[in-house]
């Protein structure tokens, strides 16, 4: 993944920023609209959700990708992104957060990238404290209609990127029915936003 | 501590990182706590033995590009 990640530095933001952009600002958008300061976006790569942070969220990124988190650390330099407490190169599955460190922790386009996504789903369990919020925006797999049409369309891209087109809520919650909030993202409801409570115990 | 000739203190080797950040990191594999040497520009987690590198102001917590400890 890193090696990918790499080659496709360059051209990232331009390809990958276009596609999901729409999925991005919800997503932000519900992060802002969510109550708590502390915010932890796991997979920031290049940072373009960064600049949509309300001003009172102090977010940190994790990624690990080097060369993305360099961009993003140049993005928050020239944004002069003040509300932004840092970046972490580190893996998601396994993370360097004490217990319980957010309020909030938001996953973009990450879920089908990680080696496990119920592992990266228990690790941010346990660094956003009960309570708090998860939330997802991924590509889940559709099962017919415009959505199957604009996956078969856009499939070339997807292996570009790393998506799994098989790839379903069931692969990342041990309980689907954990979702509070489900919300399809244009173009094409192609993303799906997933709003999961972290409960105590259970889910 | 080391002055620079405006009189601000000297950056660390690894860049400055944010306080609050430092605060809510551990060590990746034991979750347990870390030690940080403004000095060397490093996260030291006595209990793995390792010392968690910083570039640029960003934390590279993975056990792989960590320093083992004598």
């Amino acid at each position: 993944m890193r090696q990918a990640y790499r080659r496709w530095a360059g051209v990232y933001d331009e390809v990958f920023g276009a596609v999901s952009r729409a999925g991005r600002l919800r997503a932000v958008a519900a992060v802002n609209a969510m109550p708590g300061t502390r915010v932890l976006e796991v997979g920031v790569g290049t940072g373009l959700a960064l600049p949509h942070y309300a001003p009172e969220k102090r977010v940190v990124g994790i990624d690990l990708s080097r060369e993305m988190l360099s961009r993003a650390r140049a993005r928050v330099a020239e944004r002069r992104l003040g509300n932004v407490a840092g970046l972490v190169e580190g893996d998601a599955e396994c993370m360097g957060f004490a217990d319980g460190s957010f309020d909030i922790a938001v996953a973009m386009f990450t879920a089908t990238v990680v080696p496990d996504a119920r592992r990266l789903y228990r690790e941010m369990r346990r660094v956003v404290r009960p309570g708090g919020e998860l939330l997802f925006v991924n590509h889940f797999a559709a099962e017919g209609g415009l959505r199957w049409w604009a996956e078969r369309t856009l499939a070339p891209l997807s292996r570009v990127l790393g998506w799994h087109p098989d790839f379903t809520l069931g692969d990342l919650l041990e309980n689907p029915a954990a979702a509070t909030e489900i919300t399809p993202c244009p173009p094409f409801g192609l993303f799906t936003l997933v709003r999961v409570p972290n409960r105590p115990a259970g889910g | 501590m080391e002055q620079t000739k405006s009189g601000h203190p000297a950056p660390p080797p690894g860049g400055e990182v944010d306080p609050a950040l430092l605060e809510i990191l551990v060590c990746p594999l034991t979750k347990g706590p870390l030690r940080y040497d403004r000095a060397r520009g490093e996260l030291v987690s006595e209990r793995a033995g390792l010392a968690y590198p910083i570039r640029d102001g960003i934390p590279i917590m993975l056990p792989d590009e960590a320093r083992k400890l004598d």
